[in-house]
This record gives structure tokens, sequence and C-alpha cells, in this order.
């Protein structure tokens, strides 16, 4: 797709990251309630096995892009000085940045020992 | 029956203000009706309206705060008193005459006619049934504007964003067997602005007199484009 194919590249993006929240959220909501885990040992351990931190990146990645082009809309339609608009996406996006290193941080910090 | 309507004269008002009229009603009385009697009673009040049946699509106001055309509007479904405004989100010209340029200027911007790049044939171009069939439900718009300004992203990006009507009409192009610029059609539908800041709101299929659904037109600009991006 091209530079210019912005407008339908987000609003698929934002479909089908829509799905993998959708559907991980389900899972996880499910795992939660029939296979609590008793202490924090076991909530460690639970992100610790490489198929649910492969899987909670990749939650964590749909969401920041989720949300980069939910709030992107949002400022399109509301903000319309340029210095404004461009400042608030720089912040909205280091936010997202920084969620994003938290996460990957924490998922790397249950796999420690 | 009690009438609220909204007058402005850029001559003299600084901005828009409403005057009551009592207007005797009868049975079958559409608010067009309603809209000439108050006129006989203030001549300097102005609106626009022509063929009286909801075919020319002059006469679309906001009823009670939906978008609506005043000729095919019986008054005895409004809840009084009835509150009459010009169309929100258009500049107004005076009472309920509002400015449509820039609804005009959209509706141009989709090359609203049919492109051949074959030469011209002798005869006209046939369709079978089933291509006739899907103009059905996207030829019938009539321009009256009662969508696109009730469209809150037409109000935010009035000059960037294409609005309902003219999404509307380049899906009745791009669906036409016998148009042949689709490519071009879509290209110049890119971007974050022309077709994308459609929110799916749906505020164009409550109001359209027509029964026309111009959300629906717009997925399928969305699929197309879908399909021929992968």
């Amino acid at each position: 797709m091209s530079r210019t194919a912005s407008g339908l590249k987000a609003w698929v993006l934002q479909r089908a990251t829509a799905v993998y929240i959708g559907l991980f959220s389900l899972y996880f909501l499910l795992q939660m309630l029939l296979a609590p885990p008793d202490d924090w040992v076991q909530w460690r351990a639970l992100f610790a096995a490489t198929p649910m931190a492969v899987a909670m990146l990749v939650f964590m990645l749909a969401i920041l892009l989720h949300a980069w082009v939910g709030v992107r809309d949002v400022l399109i339609d509301y903000v319309k000085p340029f210095w404004l608009r461009l400042s608030l996406l720089t912040l909205i996006a280091l936010i997202l940045v920084a969620c994003g290193l938290w996460t990957l941080q924490l998922l790397i910090l249950a796999r420690l020992n | 029956m009690q009438f609220l309507v909204s007058r402005f004269n850029p001559e003299r008002d600084e901005k828009p203000w409403m005057q009551t009229f009592e207007v005797e009603t009868w049975r079958g009385m559409m608010l067009r009706d309603a809209l000439l009697e108050i006129k006989r009673q203030d001549e300097s009040f102005a609106f626009r309206h022509s063929c009286g049946e909801g075919v020319c699509g002059s006469d679309g106001v906001n009823v009670n705060g939906t978008n609506r055309l005043a000729c095919i509007t019986p008054v005895s479904e409004l809840k009084a008193p009835v509150e009459v405004r010009p169309f929100p989100g258009r500049p107004i010209i005076r009472d309920l005459v509002v400015d449509m340029s820039q609804f005009y200027r959209q509706y141009r911007a989709v090359d609203p006619w049919l492109v051949r790049k074959d030469p011209m044939p002798e005869q006209e171009i046939l369709q079978s049934p089933e291509e006739r069939e899907k103009l059905d439900g996207l030829y019938e718009c009539i321009l009256c504007g009662c969508c696109s300004t009730a469209c809150p992203s037409f109000w935010w990006n009035p000059e960037k964003f294409h609005g309902p009507q003219a999404l509307l009409t380049a899906w009745r192009f791009l669906a036409d067997s016998r148009d042949q610029a689709e490519q071009e059609r879509l290209d110049a539908l890119e971007g974050p602005y022309r077709l994308f800041r459609c929110h799916t709101i749906m505020n164009c299929v409550e109001v359209c007199p027509k029964g026309l659904n111009p959300t629906k037109a717009i997925g399928h600009i969305k699929q197309l484009m879908l399909k021929n991006a992968i």
C-alpha cells in the first residue's frame, strides 16, 4: 500500500486489532474465572510461559495500534490548530510507546529466575 | 398549533432568534403548508421550496431537532410547539435559507457522471437486470442535503470530508457496470479525510427522506478498496 493509503490502512488496522483484542480478552477472562492463580508465584508463572508471554505481547501491540488509530481519529475530528494537534499526537505516541515498553519489561522480569 | 421559527436577517440581526407563530392546521397538512401560512402572516419570512411532493429536495429544514423535507412531513406527526430551524452547520443566508455551496462542491468532487474509456458505442450501453439492480437505493438521491448536514463528521470537516451524500453518489458510479473509472474513483477517496472520516454514526440513514442508506454505500466502498489493495 502506498503512503497515501493512510485512510484504508488505519481502518483495516483498527478492525483487525479489535478482533484480536476481543478474542484474547475473552480467553483471559475465562482463564481467570476457570483457573485463577492462587498466589503471586502462580500469577508470575502464567506470564513466564512462552505462549502466554507472546500472546500478551501481541495483545499489547494490538491495544497500542488500536488506541493510536482511535485517538488520531478523535484529534483529526476535533483539534484543528496544527501545533496543538502535533503536540497532542506526539504526547500520546510517547505515552503509548512507554506503555508498550513497560509491558515488555514486566514480561521479561516474569521470566527471570 | 404553535410554531417556533428561526429568523435571521443578515442586515439586521447579530445571530438567529426564534419567532412564535400560531397556525390553524387541517387534516393532511404538511409542514410546508404551515410555513406557507407563516409566510402569509409575515411576508419577510424566507424559506426554499418548490415541487411540494418530496422530489425536488428544496425544502429541507431541521424540525424539532431532525432534518426533514417540510413538504412530506405531516404536522400531525410533530410535537407542539414545533421548532423549525435551518440545516445545522451551514452558513445561514436568511431565516431557513442556508448556503449549500460546500455540499455541492463535495458532490462535484466525486465526478458524479459515467466515465467511459472505450469509444462510445453506437447504441446504448446494455446492462443485465442484475447489474441494473445494484443501482437501486443509490440513484434515487435528490440532493436535499438532509444527510450530510446531520452528519457530525461533516460538521467538523466539511471542506475535507465528502459527507454521506457525495459518498453515496461515489458508490452509485462505482457500482455501475457501465463505468470504467473504478481505480481513479477509489484513488480519489484515499487518505484519512475524504472517505474515512465516516465513523458509522448513521445519522444519515436515520434522516434520509428517501429511505436511502449512505452508511451501507460507504461500507461497500471500503470493502472494494480493501479488495483492490490486497
